[in-house]
This record gives C-alpha cells, sequence and structure tokens, in this order.
C-alpha cells in the first residue's frame, strides 16, 4: 500500500468508475465519499463515509478518517456534484445555492481541508464538467464548474511545487444522471459528437488515474475534456 | 445598465458564494427584462493568482456569461465578459462595458480582455 486516495460522490457513476479503477491497485487504500446510503451497499473494497460535504461535520468526518487510515494521503478526486436545470429566467434561488454549494463549496472546502495533509508529489483531481464553456439550461451548473476551474489552478499554484492539481471535465457521460434527460433531447446531443456515443464512465476514470499517478507529473493547473469532440461541433 | 463588477473576496465561502449569488440576481433581472448583461472581472482571476476565492468568482462568472449567452441567443439579448490587468485604464474598461452592456454589435458569450498580461498564457 502506497497511499490513501479520498474519492467524493463514491456511490453512483463516474465516482463509483474511478473507485473500481483505484480498488482494482493494491497500492491504494480508497476511502469513498457520499451521502447516498448506497455507499454502503458498495461491494467495491474502500472505506465508507456517508456524509454531507456541504457541512462542517461532513468534511470534519473525511479529515478524521484520512488521518486514522495509516497511509499518507497522496489523493482527492472531488467527483461529487448535483443538477437543478431550469432557464436562467425561471431559476430560483434555492436552485442557484443548492447547486452551488455541493458542486463548487463542497470542493473548496474539502480540498482546503486536506491540502495540508497531501503528500509530496501527491495529486488532487476536480470532476469539472465540458459545461464550464456553456450549456443551456445550467446557469448554476456552469457557474459551479467554471468556478471548480479557476479553484483548479489557484490550487494548483498555491500547493506546488509538492502537489499537483488539475480537472477533467466531462461531456456527455452514460450515468444516472443522463439517462435523466428526455430521450429525444438525449438523441439530438448524441447525434453533436463527433465520436457518435456517450462516453462511458470509466472513460473518464482513465483520465483521472492519468492525473492521479506519475504518468502526469509534469502537468498542473490543466482542464482535460473528455467529451467526444463535443466541443468542436 | 446591467454590468456587474466582481468584488475581491477572502478564501472564504460563504463570501463567494455572496458574490456569486449578487451576479446571478443581476442576470436572472436582466435575462427576465430581456436585457444584455456584463461581468467585469480581473484577469489574474481567471488564472489563480489572486488566491482560490477570487478564482472561483472570476470563472465562475465567465462560465455563467457563456451559458446566459446560449439562452440569450434564443431571446435577442447578450452576455459577455470584460477582464482588466492592473495597467489598465479605468476608463477603457467601463468604456468597453458599457458598450458590450448596450450595443454588443452581434457579440455574445465573449472575454474582452483589457491589458496585455494575457498574451502567451492559457485560454480560460
Amino acid at each position: 500500500m502506497i497511499g490513501t486516495v479520498v474519492v467524493t460522490g463514491a456511490a453512483r457513476g463516474i465516482g463509483r468508475s474511478i473507485v473500481e479503477r483505484l480498488a482494482a491497485n493494491p497500492s491504494f487504500k480508497v476511502v469513498g465519499v457520499d451521502l447516498s446510503p448506497e455507499l454502503g451497499d458498495s461491494d467495491l473494497d474502500m472505506i465508507p463515509v456517508q456524509v454531507d460535504l456541504t457541512a462542517d461535520e461532513g468534511v470534519a468526518a473525511v479529515v478524521d478518517t484520512v488521518r486514522r487510515a495509516e497511509t499518507p494521503l497522496i489523493g482527492l478526486v472531488n467527483n461529487a456534484g448535483i443538477t437543478r436545470d431550469s432557464r436562467l429566467v425561471n431559476m430560483t434561488d434555492e436552485d442557484f445555492r443548492a447547486v452551488l454549494d455541493v458542486n463548487l463549496g463542497a470542493v473548496f472546502r474539502l480540498s482546503s481541508a486536506l491540502a495540508d495533509l497531501m503528500s509530496d508529489n501527491g495529486s488532487i483531481v476536480n470532476i469539472a464538467s465540458r459545461a464550464y464553456l456553456g450549456n443551456f439550461g445550467q446557469f448554476n451548473y456552469s457557474m459551479s464548474k467554471g468556478g471548480v476551474v479557476g479553484l483548479t489552478r489557484a490550487l494548483a499554484l498555491s500547493l506546488a511545487p509538492h502537489v499537483r492539481v488539475n480537472a477533467v471535465a466531462p461531456g456527455l457521460i452514460g450515468t444516472e444522471m443522463a439517462m435523466a434527460i428526455p430521450e429525444d433531447v438525449l438523441e439530438k446531443m448524441v447525434a453533436g459528437i463527433p465520436l457518435d456515443r456517450m462516453g462511458k464512465p470509466e472513460e473518464v476514470a482513465n483520465v483521472v488515474w492519468f492525473l492521479l499517478t506519475p504518468l502526469s507529473s509534469y502537468i498542473t493547473g490543466e482542464v482535460l475534456v473528455v467529451g467526444g469532440g463535443r466541443s468542436l461541433s | 445598465m446591467n454590468i456587474h463588477h466582481a468584488q475581491q473576496v477572502s478564501d472564504d465561502w460563504p463570501e463567494v458564494r455572496a458574490e456569486l449569488e449578487r451576479a446571478f440576481l443581476m442576470s436572472r433581472e436582466a435575462a427576465q427584462a430581456g436585457e444584455n448583461f456584463v461581468y467585469v472581472i480581473h484577469h489574474d482571476d481567471l488564472l489563480g493568482r489572486r488566491g482560490p476565492g477570487n478564482a472561483m468568482v472570476a470563472t465562475g462568472l465567465l462560465s455563467a456569461a457563456r451559458t446566459g449567452a446560449i439562452e440569450g441567443s434564443r431571446k435577442g439579448w447578450t452576455a459577455n465578459v470584460v477582464a482588466f490587468d492592473d495597467d489598465a485604464d479605468p476608463e477603457v474598461v467601463q468604456a468597453w462595458a458599457e458598450r458590450l452592456a448596450s450595443d454588443p454589435a452581434g457579440v455574445s458569450g465573449e472575454l474582452i480582455r483589457v491589458g496585455v498580461s494575457h498574451l502567451g498564457k492559457t485560454l480560460p
């Protein structure tokens, strides 16, 4: 075992795939964090922490788990996120705040709390979204993910040279979040993707793996888009 | 005119969220009235040079303007961002903001950078 990696939003979708990728390697002890009770049902080899990361107690519980893990903290993957979509003209204050608090506030607070515990050559990977380039009906989500990009750059500067910080911006990935999109809308979205399909969660996990490991030892402060070419079409 | 000048914030989440929320409220009101809106930010914050709080605000606003521009393209209003550096003339910055808020001439979802500190740096 060479170190601990914390993955948030670990119960489902992209987060679960990231945990699967890491847990398959005996070098990593994975701390999986999620608000969902599904986390406890997982058959994956990880230490589950079921908490709300928008609350101080939730962040403190993760820090406490990391301290007790007995291996150095070498990675953090901030993946947890939610959507509350509507056009800007109809967006409620509640939906705006909920998305900002989970998608950006929790990332900032957990990263700040764990930064001092990160070992030399550690790596933080923030899951942003291709929506940081703009996406209809997602003013709150797009703002939150854009904020994650800025946070990534600021942390990359402040934590260098000891810790690298990068972001991954997935496009349309075949998760529950995507499956909630009406079928006709989904078909149109896929038609706009040059690779002609949705991405798979494991294809995002592969990029996260790259950014967590020494394979990317000279990369920090960058955003890697995993979107099948959608940003071009 | 609907121009939001981003205020400097500390690295404190409630302060960051409050600043983003002020921009949201201005933008929603502008969109409901079918009017253009503009955000004014410091260029250093797009690259994270003045700390996480200011970076989250600046890049959050840039992404929000991009989404606003997409939504406005169907309704006839625009959303843009002006970024300035320390050497930029404040009057020039304000003139750009007012131009984009009043008569953007088909420009939407764009980042106008006043100054030269962005040259050779990453595209935000």
